[in-house]
């Protein structure tokens, strides 16, 4: 499926990790009767996820909670250990972004933003996007081309609700 | 799967450089030289992380003062998560190359490949030690998953005259 304005999303598992270890949530438990903004990156760690990417959507968190948003959920095919590594690193867990993680690409394959780029040594992959979802549907979807971080950025989906 | 006597398998594998990640041939690290290898499930992993790592670090001089030209630190993540490991655990300090086997390549060509789904970890490679001479292995301790006792460092030094 594409990712676009009024397409509700597959449901899909994704991997938090919680307080005991790795956690499965499902997308349609997070998105339920609830607002969310769901950003993805290629990876955890990467230079441009980590300087750019990720801190617009700490700069813009609380601008997000005043137009409604209850959870702002980062996305990456990475493992949970990695992605909390990462959260910590970078103060995101601290700012009350939710990690989560896509380690098998099966729902970043099923919305068609995968990538491979053996050069650099990235496999199934996400594109960088940034989507607002309202109980299951998409609002607002903001989506990059390859090496770009303009559009999904926090700033630019703001500019959306 | 591998064992004692036999050639090591080829494949790539990544590493941030100066213009950022690259890949080359395992052969390169290995050709002409008296190699320790060692492989673990996943950067940031407790295990990994707080134990098994460690190990060789702490014995990276003992290794190099019998003979070893290369430690190597393997696992199925990708550069940039194998870089920041090796920056925040002190592995770089010892002289330790982190490298990245982001396909899983080396994985599947020991012949260890596990999967993990509940905890997101798929392709990943089990834990194991090897002493290599001039690409061939003969050292070889794996570990059962989820035990860390027969790849610790020391393990693996015992074993060298």
């Amino acid at each position: 499926m594409t990712l676009e304005v009024g397409a509700r999303l597959p449901d899909a598992e994704f991997i938090e990790m919680g307080a005991n270890g790795p956690e499965t949530v499902t997308l349609s438990d997070l998105s339920k009767d609830r607002r969310i903004v769901l950003f993805a990156l290629p990876g955890a760690f990467t230079s441009t996820c980590t300087a750019a990417h990720l801190p617009s959507f700490m700069r813009t968190e609380a601008d997000f909670r005043d137009k409604g948003v209850q959870d702002i959920f980062c996305l990456s095919v990475n493992d949970p250990f990695v992605m909390g590594a990462w959260a910590e690193s970078t103060g995101a867990s601290k700012s009350g972004i939710r990690m989560i993680c896509d380690p098998g690409a099966i729902f970043t394959k099923a919305v068609e933003m995968d990538f491979t780029v053996p050069s650099i040594g990235l496999y199934n992959r996400s594109n960088r996007y940034a989507v607002v979802i309202d109980d299951g549907e998409i609002i607002a979807a903001n989506i990059d081309e390859p090496n770009v971080c303009d559009v999904s950025t926090g700033e630019k989906l703001l500019e959306q609700l | 799967m591998i064992e004692v006597g036999q050639r090591m398998p080829e494949a790539a594998l990544w590493r941030v450089g100066p213009n950022g990640p690259g890949r080359k041939p395992l052969k390169e690290y290995l050709t002409e030289k008296r190699v320790v290898l060692f492989g673990v499930p996943g950067a940031f992993t407790p295990t990994c992380d707080g134990a098994h790592l460690p190990s060789f670090i702490q014995a990276a001089d003992a290794f190099r003062s019998k003979g070893v030209d290369h430690i190597l630190c393997v696992a199925v993540n990708d550069a940039h998560v194998m870089f920041r490991w090796s920056e925040i655990s002190g592995a770089e300090k010892a002289g330790i190359e982190m490298l990245a086997d982001s396909d899983g390549a080396l994985a599947r060509g020991l012949g260890l490949v596990y999967n993990n789904p509940t905890a997101g970890m798929f392709g990943r490679s089990r834990r194991f030690a090897m002493l290599i001479d001039h690409c061939t292995v003969t050292e070889f301790n794996l570990d059962e998953v989820g035990q860390y006792q027969a790849s610790t460092a020391d393990v693996l030094l015992g074993q060298m005259p």
